[in-house]
């Protein structure tokens, strides 16, 4: 099951938030099909936000197909996400910490290279559809 | 259509020489939550007392689920109201306050209110006088509750509570939504209290509505765009601009707009509910004209 | 409603009910000794002809007793008026739960009417049981006076009156003034101006009194010296047994009140050397000079041949009606005051 958390300052709608967060599960293997989504009523017990925020979350999922709502039982994970090979991701990351390092060591502050790393990404990745 | 909550006309409310609401005219829909958020002394308080038929208009009207407030004993039934400081007889026992919550409203929930009082883990037998803040506003809330309303209005229901406290009497409002089908208003004065709850939104600045929208529209058509200094003026007409900060090179500013942002030399940013609510209480304090009511593209 | 405006005032319901239970206990006990008393001392007197000691003996009975409970008696109608009817609808104002209390399922008017109604009634039950029960106890003692009048406003039912009055009048200056202890002190104030009032304007008047012609030869008068000005005449006269006398003046043959100047100018004629007595010296009183005696009783027939004294009066038969009178006016002014509230809390209020 998927615990949800929310970021009040980050500027994105709380629904967002929540799809992003299945999203992300979905693509990491957290949530496979046939896994339950919380109620509404149990996330705004943990999280004391508007049920509304979270049945509007699950009709945006269940509208990209990822969910499926079935009365009286609940939500249910139905579809599945590309997931990134894991060898892959490694490869990624391991290239990743060797550029750091080398950031580092050429006298780049940590504050520096999260600015680097924020304007590229906004850069390379605006043309993609966050939501 | 359906009945909306709330709606007022030309709404005025004039304490002899002191206005605090000046022709204010907003509808409010039903089956939502609702934040109303100002600074102290926008007319939040006087706004919900007309509501619940505590006050009368000076000029004006206001129609509360169809009904003028305080009409009679129908209209008070389907009405829940907690007043500012969550009011209570201190000298009666939290018992004596459910017996006359059931003597006093047809519709009232005795199970309910029974069984959130046991939750809450209070001795029904303990005066009133004698509980914290946060449960006397949860006992107080209890009551608003048990009446089985079809609208909550609160008045600055948080204001005073310790962080737990405030986050445990959001949480038991949000299951009472998750479990009743009742609209709910709300008031504060701090946005960051109201903004985990409420998806629709009405900002109240010195008597009047400076802002007022569903909060993921709201959210989702301002947003700041900073790059190389600029005149807002020169911005194509469908960007709305709301404020400006020039510094150095670089211009700031916050915009609304419902188009998609085009110009490549901006680097968009989302804005916090905070930050936009800010933005119209200071345009609405310097006098600048107000936001069109509700930002839907089709209304 | 009914039932919460009681769970509201229980406490101080309970509280004032069993002071009045310790009360009648005390009152029973002590009333029914009183009685015996009177049995033994006064019942025989007629019999043995010493009535003036044994009546003196027995009313010197309970003495504390008898002055603490014509006192409770005078100020209890303004106690339970003002402290119940004072915060009947201040406290809510005062303290915010009238925004509880407004917004559950109960109409203002009902409200209002119920609270007044309802708190109303055991304050005027609380007295009508007072003052039975004072009253009861008196009432051998007030049988040794020719007529009740001297007690009229601390018998029977006026009191009953004066504190339903209070409790309205405090319940809508509660309401105007929305502060529990101005509303207190500001009934207060309205009931002692409206018992003053009608004590002295309206009162005399409830039926037109009646009027008797008295010789002076009969009736005490003296004389009288103001602020430096000539010697007047006065009189004090006495109406029929157990009348209440509002006033005695001295009238001339043809039935024409004497004034100021007229009577002056009789003294200053007839009555020479009238003046205030000497002081009394060390030794003792200074003897009159001679020939006082002589001027003063020929200023005094001179006198009952000039003038006539004119009793206005109430006679004791009309004790009963003047009860039921006063209390009809207190009750009316009661309502006025429950009506003018009522009117401010569903109209005004805002």
């Amino acid at each position: 099951m998927i615990e949800f958390h929310l970021d009040p300052s980050s500027g994105v709608a709380t629904y967002l938030q929540l799809v992003q967060q299945v999203r992300q599960a979905l693509r990491l293997g957290l949530l496979e099909p046939g896994d339950r989504l919380p109620t509404a009523q149990q996330v705004v017990t943990s999280l004391a936000i508007n049920p509304n925020t979270v049945l509007k979350a699950y009709r945006d999922l269940e509208r990209e197909g990822l969910v499926r709502a079935k009365p009286g039982l609940g939500t249910f994970v139905v579809g599945r996400l590309p997931r990134t090979d894991p060898q892959e991701q490694s490869r990624f990351r391991r290239s990743m910490t060797e550029w750091l390092r080398k950031a580092r060591a050429a006298g780049l502050s940590p504050d520096e290279i999260e600015a680097i790393y924020r304007t590229a990404a906004r850069d390379a990745l605006a043309e993609e559809d966050i939501a | 259509m359906t009945i909306a909550a709330l709606e007022t006309e030309g709404l005025t409310k004039r304490y002899g020489r002191r206005t605090a609401l000046s022709d204010t005219t907003m509808t409010i829909p039903a089956g939502r939550v609702v934040g109303l958020v100002g600074p102290n002394g926008a007319g939040k308080t006087t706004l919900l007392h007309l509501a619940v038929g505590l006050l009368e208009p000076t000029s004006g009207s206001i129609s509360v689920l169809g009904d003028r407030p305080g009409s009679g004993p129908e209209a008070l039934a389907r009405v829940g109201f907690l007043a500012q400081e969550s009011p209570l007889y201190s000298r009666l026992r939290i018992d004596d306050h459910l017996r006359a919550g059931a003597w006093l409203n047809p519709r009232w929930d005795a199970d309910f209110a029974n069984a959130r009082i046991a939750e809450l883990g209070l001795d029904p037998r303990q005066r009133a006088g004698t509980l914290s803040g946060g449960q006397r506003s949860q006992l107080a809330l209890t009551m608003a509750v048990a009446k089985r309303p079809d609208l909550l209005l609160l008045d600055e229901p948080v204001a005073a509570l310790d962080p737990l406290a405030r986050r445990e009497f959001l949480q038991t409002l949000m299951e009472v939504v998750a479990a009743q089908s009742v609209s709910i208003v709300l008031s504060s004065h701090l946005i960051s209290d109201l903004e985990r709850v409420c998806d629709y939104l009405v900002v109240l600045v010195g008597g009047r509505v400076a802002l007022s929208g569903d909060v993921d529209e709201i959210l989702a058509t301002h947003h700041l765009l900073s790059g190389p200094q600029r005149d807002p003026s020169s911005l194509p007409a469908s960007q709305t601009v709301l404020e400006a900060s020039h510094i150095g090179k670089q211009s700031t500013l916050l915009i609304r707009t419902t188009d998609p942002i085009l110009d490549p030399s901006w680097t968009v940013t989302p804005v916090t509910l905070d930050d936009i609510v800010l933005a119209y209480m200071k345009r609405a304090r310097d006098g600048v004209p107000n936001a069109p009511r509700g930002l839907a593209v089709a209304s | 409603m009914t039932r919460f405006t009681w769970l509201q005032s229980r406490t101080q319901t309970l509280a004032v009910g069993a002071l009045l239970a310790a009360l009648a206990i005390a009152l029973a006990i002590t009333g029914i000794h009183l009685s015996h008393l009177y049995s033994d001392l006064v019942k025989p007197c007629a019999a043995n002809g010493d009535c003036g000691l044994a009546t003196g003996e027995f009313s010197n009975h309970y003495n504390f007793l008898q002055g603490a409970l014509m006192f409770l008696l005078r100020v209890a109608p303004a106690i339970i008026g003002i402290f119940w009817g004072g915060p009947l609808i201040a406290r809510e104002l005062e303290t915010g739960t009238y925004r509880l209390a407004w917004t559950q399922t109960v109409s203002r008017q009902r409200w209002v009417l119920t609270k007044l109604a309802g708190v109303g009634a055991m304050a005027v039950l609380a007295a009508g049981l007072l003052t039975l029960a004072i009253t009861w106890w008196y009432r051998a003692l007030d049988s040794l006076n020719d007529s009740m009048w001297g007690v009229f406003d601390a018998r029977d039912v006026v009191p009953i009156g004066y504190t339903f009055f209070a409790f309205m009048a405090g319940a809508l200056l509660g309401a105007v003034l929305r502060r529990t202890v101005p509303a207190m002190a500001a009934s207060l104030g309205l009931l002692v101006f409206a018992r003053i009032a009608i004590q002295q304007w309206v009162r005399p008047h409830l039926l037109s009194p009646l009027h008797q012609t008295v010789s002076l030869a009969n009736t005490g008068f003296g004389f009288m010296v103001r602020n430096g000005g000539r010697p007047d005449l006065v009189v004090k006269a006495g109406g029929p047994r157990g009348s209440w006398v509002i006033n005695s003046q001295l009238v001339d043959h043809s039935g024409h009140v004497a004034g100021a100047a007229e009577r002056m100018a009789f003294v200053a004629q007839n009555c020479p050397n009238i003046g205030p007595p000497p002081l009394s010296k060390p030794n003792g009183p200074v003897p009159a000079p001679p020939g006082a005696a002589a001027a003063f009783h020929n200023c005094a027939d001179q006198a009952a041949r000039t003038f006539h004294v004119l009793v206005t009066y109430q006679p004791a038969s009309r004790y009963w009606p003047f009860q039921w009178l006063e209390l009809g006016i207190y009750i009316l002014l009661g309502l006025a005051a429950a009506g003018l509230c009522f009117w401010w809390v569903t109209k005004r209020i805002i």
